[in-house]
């Protein structure tokens, strides 16, 4: 048997809302209109035949976006200034974010056309939509995403995209299961970290040793009391799988804030900055020591008088450090004397940083740099960090199994029960 | 400390600082490795849960049991199921909990329980990957009540292996509506399968999948599958 390789699927198949067709439908409408001779002038405007830069709406990406906050209105922002994207569906438990999500697509096509959306699941069930970028809180990521490709969708996902351990593998089977395109949202991976990525790969530093990672502090569980809602908000669609809470606006606020003034603090919904700021910096290290598709096997816990911080090892001999005391973060341990041989470093592709890299990888089916199991096995630093640090103890970690060995108490932290009606 | 740390939990409520119960977090952790210590203080947690705490401190309790709970807490914590306000956090304990004690608790669940709650303990009983969930699980895929049909599949799906493929391939084969959640835990157990090297069965899975369905997502999934299986054989 074989199959058609993925760039060279149908045009109309391309982004695969390959279920129900009425993506294909809405081209083959376009397709079959374009070519009529009957009343052609009066069906088609110059915006669906596309002029310019702007591709005809049969070779547009069809997007939706979730979760429409801080970073989410980033990215939105990002897909709807690009000419080859269809910007039609928006989706926010936030009135104030949905509707003004909905009022920019709607200015910016100058159509009142763009379907807003509280419930994720209705966005994520339209037919006629490629792809689907989401920025909510950590503890929605894992279920949007699979779902998302459940729906045969692809996926531009936040950073941290994963909450736990047991998240990250799942995440990759659905991408890999139906195959979609999936790309974290770390941007800074490839674009912060030049001055060691591009040493590092022309093998400068010889075999690196070492690296460090500063970053932090670690989430605290949550126990802000009520407050009267001062927003319109779906209190009970934001909490979503966490624990039930009152409504605080320091619990939800989507601020940048690691120190207990946003979601991002609190271990219901984040990992913290260990995984919040931790995306970037781990993504960064394991960038420059070429380990993106491995993980660890063992986290040595250190407890001294000048702090608490961590060796991660893994199989190649590597050891990312974190919070070592007297390192720089990013610090690199190499051999001096040796050079290795160089290698390209890996880049973008298309046009337009990490989002013109998913929209290519969209069109193309190439794998986009920062692809779903490269974004997880970044977390798991930030995972296997966070519980070591609770537990206080080294940690084994086997990454075939994705289990700790002989270690039954850090297993119980490998993922953590999703309230009703909320399941993996 | 330890009994002060007991004391605040009685009034402990959202909006009180975590810090009054420091010394539990603290017991938990360093309770690793002295089976009498944890006893002591799974004990001290679960009679905890038979006062009339607050819904925050019997929740606070519920987490700390899902790390050093065992088969002594899951009645407790089996009581709790049928509470809106502490189901979820009681079956994050019980998910969490090794033994039967705590698997025959989630099973009880599903017949007892209705809506949301009974979700939920389909849920965890996927959570937990236990095989001796499947039968019950596989009664529920023709249930009336379509989310429950789904929720029974996923975790069908999530339990994986050839018992809960042969149970979700029955119920296809009966299923008039919507069928795609059954497919989509179908290839969850052919993946399962293939990880294990059942390398024909998968197969077989695959093979009922890539013909005639309707949805072309699936052909498509099953397709791959199929060519993941020829690479393994």
């Amino acid at each position: 048997m074989v199959l058609p390789r993925p760039g060279s699927i149908r045009k109309n198949q391309r982004a695969g809302s390959a279920d129900v067709g009425a993506g294909d439908s809405r081209r083959q409408f376009l397709k079959a209109a374009s070519v009529a001779t009957f009343g052609v002038p009066y069906l088609i405007t110059s915006s669906a035949l596309g002029s310019g830069d702007r591709p005809a709406a049969s070779d547009r990406i069809v997007m939706g976006g979730i979760g429409i906050g801080n970073m989410g209105r980033g990215d939105q922002e990002a897909f709807l200034g690009r000419g080859d994207i269809q910007y039609v569906a928006t989706c926010d438990v936030r009135d104030a974010n949905r509707e003004q999500s909905k009022a920019r697509i709607d200015d910016r096509y100058k159509n009142k056309d763009c379907q807003a959306y509280r419930d994720f699941r209705e966005l994520l069930a339209r037919p006629d939509i490629d792809a689907v970028h989401i920025a909510t809180p950590d503890h929605w990521h894992a279920i949007m995403v699979i779902e998302a490709c459940r729906n045969g969708k692809d996926v531009y996902c936040q950073k941290p995209e994963t909450l736990t351990l047991r998240e990250g593998p799942l995440m990759v089977a659905a991408a890999r299961r139906y195959g979609r395109i999936v790309s974290g949202g770390s941007q800074r991976v490839l674009e912060d970290y030049r001055r060691f990525v591009e040493p590092a790969w022309a093998g400068e530093f010889g075999t690196i040793q070492s690296i460090n990672v500063n970053v932090g502090p670690l989430p605290q569980l949550c126990n802000l009391g009520q407050e009267e809602m001062g927003e319109k908000i779906d209190w009970d669609m934001w909490l979503g799988p966490a624990a039930w809470a009152p409504y605080n606006s320091k619990r939800c606020s989507g601020s940048f804030s690691i120190n207990g003034a946003s979601w991002r603090s609190f271990s219901d919904y984040s990992g913290g900055g260990m995984t919040d700021w931790g995306a970037h910096h781990f993504g960064g290290a394991t960038f420059i020591c070429d380990v993106r598709s491995l993980q660890p096997s063992e986290v040595v816990y250190h407890e001294q008088s000048d702090g608490k911080w961590l060796g991660y090892h893994y199989p190649n001999g590597l050891t990312i450090h974190h919070n070592k005391p007297g390192s720089d973060n990013l610090q690199i341990v190499g051999t001096p004397g040796e050079q290795l041989p160089g290698k390209p470093v890996p880049a973008y592709k298309g046009t337009g940083g990490i989002y013109g890299d998913f929209i290519h990888c969209v069109k193309s089916r190439e794998t986009p740099f920062r692809d779903i199991e490269y974004a997880v096995n970044t977390c798991v630093l930030a995972h296997l960090g966070n519980i070591a640090y609770q537990l206080k103890r080294s940690l084994q970690w086997d990454a075939a199994a994705q289990q700790f060995s002989d270690d039954a108490e850090a297993n119980r932290l490998v993922d953590r029960g999703r309230r009703e009606p909320w399941q993996l | 400390m330890l009994n002060q740390a007991f004391e605040a939990l009685k009034k402990f409520d959202f909006g009180t600082p975590l810090s009054e119960l420091q010394a539990i977090e603290d017991a938990v952790i360093g309770a690793h490795g002295d089976s009498t210590l944890r006893s002591d203080l799974e004990a001290r947690l679960i009679a905890a849960l038979g006062t009339d705490i607050s819904r925050d401190a019997k929740d606070y309790v519920c987490r700390k049991l899902a790390v050093i709970g065992s088969s002594a807490a899951v009645s407790a914590l089996a009581d709790l199921m049928s509470s809106e306000a502490n189901a979820h956090l009681a079956r994050h304990a019980l998910e969490r909990i090794p033994g039967p004690e705590a698997a025959a608790a989630l099973a009880t669940a599903v017949t007892s329980l209705n809506g949301k709650l009974k979700i939920g303990a389909i849920a965890s009983i996927g959570a937990r990957g236990d095989a001796a969930g499947v039968a019950a699980l596989a009664s529920l895929l023709q249930d009336t009540d379509a989310v429950v049909a789904r929720a029974a599949a996923m975790s069908l799906g999530s339990i994986g292996g050839s018992e809960a493929a042969a149970a979700l391939q029955a119920a296809a084969q009966s299923a008039t509506g919507g069928k795609g959640f059954l497919m989509d835990a179908l290839l969850s157990c052919a993946e399962s399968l293939l990880r294990t090297n059942k390398v024909e069965a998968a197969t077989a899975i695959y093979q009922s999948l890539a013909g005639d369905q309707p949805s072309r997502l699936i052909r498509l999934a099953a397709t791959r599958g199929l060519l993941a299986c020829a690479a393994k054989a």
